[in-house]
């Protein structure tokens, strides 16, 4: 691995932190809003609003804002915010640990709800390979839900630049700049609609990064306040077992049924036509 | 397709990896940040909820010291997670006293920070993607994410 050192004066650089803490006191002021839809309800929490605040004050989107900070100061919350999820890591784990033994009592559910993910190459691939006429970067925009060891994996396989590369960075950068909210607006609505165990929609929560399962916790338990402490601890297992887990059903089950499921749907005879990004 | 996304994907694969000290030092910058964002949340002064961000910044050192030093392909966060569920175990003796601390620290106003970084670290390379092929990726992303999350819930319905 390469430790490129930073030099801890640009870590510390008080404009983003400055930024960081009046986004995020002001969106706390704000607080849980809601808005109803239909027979249920859109949920807004502070986490949405300090994203989309700050996505105004980002020197790569809006052009005034380069004289708030420059693109240099900015780009260093990147590695940030490994650190600063890490706070909310131990927290979720203090909520987990009490909750153990009902975990254990839901065994099966936590370990197979894992494999749900597969869902997502019936529903997404078809319409990649059918619809969009996307080569194979469909593979790699569909096998998963593009977090870092799923980029590592096909980085490993078929390197980042490949069709295969592409896709899976497309979804990647969607999910880092969407996910999260996208996530939490979901399972706030599903909540309301009560067609799901309110301990199913929390597991299911586990699926992606640290900062979706967040989110997504999140609105689930201010959908359900007297569930709470219940709900953070049943995604926060979920996330624990899916960083431990998920890498290994990319690699043995997720990958390869995607490369077989690609082939039956776009005829592809055979399997390595590379250059099929356009 | 265009050289210069595969460039700019590599530039961005080449992450800044933070040292330990430096993690450390941005650590405590964020638990700053965090009891900030607390206090205007919970309207629980910082001196109050100071306890609890040292406990979580002592958890947080012991799992970056594990990550450092037990070389077993184990990410920070899960070191970070497995300390603090084993700390807050039933059986614990510590667990009772850890709890009651960590209620002055809400788990929501923790993380709306962690978002704003997400959203100053959107990089020039992630809004020309975005801009580029932004239609069919962002559908598939839909598809993508919806089916992952119905999926996971459908399954452990099933077996509730």
């Amino acid at each position: 691995m390469k430790t490129q050192s930073t030099a801890i004066g640009l870590l510390l650089n008080w404009r983003l932190h400055l930024i960081v803490i009046i986004v995020s006191v002001l969106s706390e002021w704000i607080g849980i809003q809601s808005i109803p839809v239909a027979n249920a309800k859109l949920l807004f929490l502070p986490l949405f609003y300090s994203f989309i605040l700050c996505l105004f004050v980002n020197p790569n989107i809006t052009k005034f804002s380069n004289k708030i900070i420059n693109k240099k100061n900015a780009s260093i919350a990147a590695p940030i915010i490994v650190i600063a999820i890490l706070p909310f890591i131990a927290k979720f784990g203090t909520l987990i640990g009490p909750a153990l033994p009902k975990i254990a009592q839901a065994g099966s559910a936590m370990v197979f709800q894992e494999l749900g993910n597969l869902g997502t190459m019936l529903i997404a691939m078809p319409i990649a390979v059918l619809v969009f006429k996307m080569r194979r970067e469909a593979i790699g925009a569909t096998y998963s839900i593009a977090r870092e060891p799923n980029i590592a994996l096909i980085s490993d396989r078929y390197g980042l630049k490949s069709s295969e590369g592409i896709g899976v960075m497309g979804v990647y950068v969607m999910g880092t700049m969407f996910g999260t909210i996208y996530f939490a607006i979901l399972a706030g609505f599903l909540a309301t609609t009560g067609w799901f165990d309110p301990r199913a929609l929390a597991m299911a929560c586990g699926v992606g990064s640290g900062s979706m399962t967040a989110a997504c916790s999140g609105s689930l338990a201010t959908a359900f306040p007297t569930m709470k402490d219940e709900l953070l601890a049943f995604a926060g297992a979920s996330n624990l077992l899916t960083n431990a887990t998920g890498l290994y059903v990319a690699i043995f089950i997720a990958l390869p049924f995607s490369e077989w499921f690609y082939k039956k749907l776009s005829g592809e005879a055979t399997s390595k036509m590379n250059k099929g990004a356009n | 397709m265009n050289a210069n996304i595969e460039n700019s994907i590599e530039a961005k694969v080449e992450e800044v990896h933070l040292s330990f000290r430096e993690s450390l030092v941005v650590l405590a910058v964020v638990s700053i940040v965090c009891l900030a964002s607390n206090w205007a949340g919970t309207g629980i002064n910082p001196i109050k909820a100071l306890p609890a961000m040292l406990i979580i910044y002592g958890m947080i050192f012991v799992g970056l010291l594990l990550t450092k030093y037990v070389r077993i392909g184990f990410p920070a966060v899960a070191w970070v997670s497995l300390i603090s569920v084993l700390l807050t175990i039933p059986v614990s003796p510590v667990s009772a006293a850890i709890l009651s601390e960590l209620k002055n620290l809400n788990f929501l106003s923790i993380v709306t920070p962690v978002l704003a970084y997400a959203a100053m670290a959107i990089t020039k390379m992630e809004v020309d993607l975005f801009k580029r092929s932004g239609f069919k990726i962002a559908v598939i992303s839909i598809l993508v994410f919806t089916g992952t999350y119905v999926g996971s819930a459908l399954v452990a319905n099933a077996l509730l």
